[in-house]
C-alpha cells in the first residue's frame, strides 16, 4: 500500500533540522551552514515492515526562536512533527515546554518527536544529566553528523505515520 | 312547603332541560380547548399545520407581493446610498465580475491585434531589422502554441500530490507539488488574503495555472504563448475533470452508504491519473 504523509521539521536556528534531513535522505553531511529561508522540500520513500511503502514529504521550516510565528500555512495539514533541539545550546531547548504547547496547538493530533541533535560535540553523560535538570523527555538523541540514530528517529515517525 | 325561590328553580329545570345539556357539552368543549392551549405538543399539533401553510403560501407569493417592495427599497437604496451598495456587493460580486471583465477586455484586445495582423507584419519586420533577430524566428515565436506540460492534482493543506500527469520527466512530482503548495501557502498567507488565492506563476517559458477548489486544487504547467482564449480552455478542462474527479469520490461515499463492503475501495492515484491523462494529455488549447 502507498500512503504520502507530510512531516514538519521545526526548531530553533540552527539545530541542525536540514542537516538531519540530508543524513537521512542521502546520508550525506556538510559542515557549512546555509540558512534556510522559508521552507525547502525533500521526499524519501520508506518501505515499512507493514509492507506500507510511505512517501515522506518532508517539510523543513526555516529556524525560528518564535515558534508562535511561523506561518499557519505551512502548519495546515501536517501529519506528523519532529521538534529538533541543539544539546549543546540550552537556549534551544530551555522553553521546550512552551513550544511544545504551540506546536501542539497549531498542529492538532499529530504526532510530535523530540529529537536532541549535535551528539557528537558532547558526553551523553553531560547531556543526559541537562535534560534531567531541565525535565526534558527526547525521544531521540542523534548526531547529523554521524548519522548516530537519524534514521531511527525518522524511521519512528514513519512508524507511527502509517499507524 | 317550597318558597317561591325553590319553585322558580324546579320550573327552570323543567322548562330548560335541553339548554343544561347544551351548556354541559360548551363547558366540557372549553376544558378540552384549555388543555390543547396549555400544552405545547398539543398545540404545535393543531396550530403548526396552519403556519406552515401559511408561510409556503407567503413564500409562494414573496415575488408578486414583497418583491415590489424590495425592488423599490433597493432602487432608492442604490440611487441614495450607492457607495454604501457598492462596499456591501464589491467583496462577493467585486473579484468575479472584475475578473471577468479582464478577460473578456483581453480577449477582444487579442481578437483586435489578429484583425490587425498586417500592422503586426511590419511591427515584426521592424523588430527583425533593428532587433538583430531573424524574421522567421519572431514568426515562430509567436506561432508558439500553448501547449500542456503536466497537470496536477494536490490537496490543499498538506500539499500532498493525489494524482499527477507529466508529458516529460521532471524532478519528483511530489517535491513539486510541496513546493508549489508552500509557493502557494506563503503568497496567499504574506498578503493575509486567504479569501483570494494564487492563480498564475510565470517562469521563463513557462505557466503554471493554478485553480483552487475547497479541498484540492490543479496546477496545470503550460509551456508557449499562453494567451487568455488558451486560458479559458485549460479552465474549462479543469472544471470539467474536476467534476469528473467529484463524481468519483461521490460513487465511493454511494457506496460505503450502500455498504455491502466489497467494492468499498477508495478511488485509486492510478484511476485519477488515466481521467486526467484523458481530459489533459490531447487537448488542445
Amino acid at each position: 500500500m502507498q500512503k504520502s504523509k507530510k512531516v514538519l521539521l521545526l526548531g530553533h536556528f540552527g539545530v541542525g533540522k536540514t542537516s538531519l534531513i540530508r543524513r537521512f535522505v542521502s546520508d550525506s553531511f556538510s559542515d557549512a551552514y546555509k540558512v534556510t529561508i522559508g521552507v525547502h522540500i525533500t521526499k524519501k520513500v520508506v518501505d515499512l515492515p507493514s509492507g506500507t511503502n510511505l512517501s515522506m514529504i518532508l517539510w523543513d521550516l526555516e529556524g525560528t526562536d518564535e515558534l508562535h510565528l511561523i506561518r499557519n500555512a505551512y502548519l495546515m495539514g501536517t501529519h506528523g512533527v519532529i521538534f529538533v533541539f541543539d544539546v549543546t545550546r540550552p537556549a534551544t531547548f530551555q522553553n521546550i515546554q512552551r513550544d511544545l504547547d504551540i506546536i501542539k496547538e497549531k498542529v492538532k493530533k499529530a504526532p510530535v518527536l523530540i529529537v536532541g541533535n549535535k551528539m557528537d560535540l558532547v558526553d551523553p553523560a553531560d547531556v543526559k544529566r541537562l535534560l534531567d535538570e531541565n525535565d526534558i523527555d527526547s525521544d531521540y538523541l542523534t548526531s547529523a553528523k554521524t548519522g548516530d540514530e537519524v534514521n531511527e528517529a525518522f524511521l519512528e515517525m514513519a512508524s507511527q505515520l502509517d499507524a | 312547603m317550597m318558597n317561591e325561590r325553590e319553585r322558580l328553580e324546579v320550573l327552570k329545570d323543567i322548562l330548560f332541560t335541553d339548554d343544561r345539556h347544551y351548556v354541559d357539552k360548551i363547558t366540557e368543549r372549553i376544558v378540552q380547548l384549555e388543555q390543547i392551549l396549555h400544552d405545547r405538543n398539543k398545540l404545535s399539533g393543531k396550530v403548526d399545520p396552519i403556519v406552515s401553510a401559511q408561510i409556503e403560501e407567503f413564500t409562494k407569493n414573496i415575488p408578486s407581493t414583497l418583491g415590489p417592495v424590495i425592488t423599490a427599497t433597493l432602487k432608492d437604496e442604490i440611487k441614495h446610498h450607492k457607495d454604501d451598495v457598492v462596499d456591501a456587493l464589491y467583496p462577493i460580486l467585486g473579484k468575479m465580475i472584475k475578473k471577468y471583465i479582464a478577460q473578456e477586455m483581453k480577449m477582444l484586445s487579442e481578437k483586435i491585434d489578429d484583425q490587425f495582423s498586417f500592422v503586426k507584419s511590419a511591427k515584426r519586420k521592424m523588430q527583425s531589422v533593428f532587433g538583430n533577430v531573424k524574421e522567421e524566428d519572431l514568426l515562430l515565436s509567436e506561432l508558439s502554441m500553448a501547449k500542456i506540460e503536466q497537470v496536477f492534482l494536490i490537496e490543499h493543506d498538506s500539499g500532498i500530490l493525489k494524482a499527477g500527469f507529466s508529458k516529460t520527466e521532471t524532478i519528483d512530482e511530489e517535491m513539486i507539488s510541496g513546493m508549489l503548495t508552500a509557493i502557494k501557502s506563503f503568497v496567499e498567507d504574506a498578503f493575509n488574503k486567504r479569501s483570494q488565492s494564487l492563480e498564475l506563476i510565470e517562469y521563463e517559458l513557462y505557466q503554471i495555472h493554478i485553480q483552487s477548489f475547497v479541498t484540492h486544487y490543479v496546477a496545470v504547467v503550460i509551456s508557449g504563448n499562453y494567451l487568455t482564449r488558451s486560458k479559458n480552455k485549460v479552465q474549462d478542462l479543469i472544471f470539467n475533470f474536476y467534476n469528473k474527479y467529484m463524481a468519483m469520490n461521490l460513487d465511493l461515499v454511494m457506496d460505503l452508504g450502500m455498504g455491502n463492503g466489497e467494492d468499498d475501495e477508495p478511488v485509486t492515484r492510478l484511476e485519477i491519473e488515466k481521467e486526467i491523462a484523458k481530459y489533459f494529455g490531447n487537448a488542445k488549447i
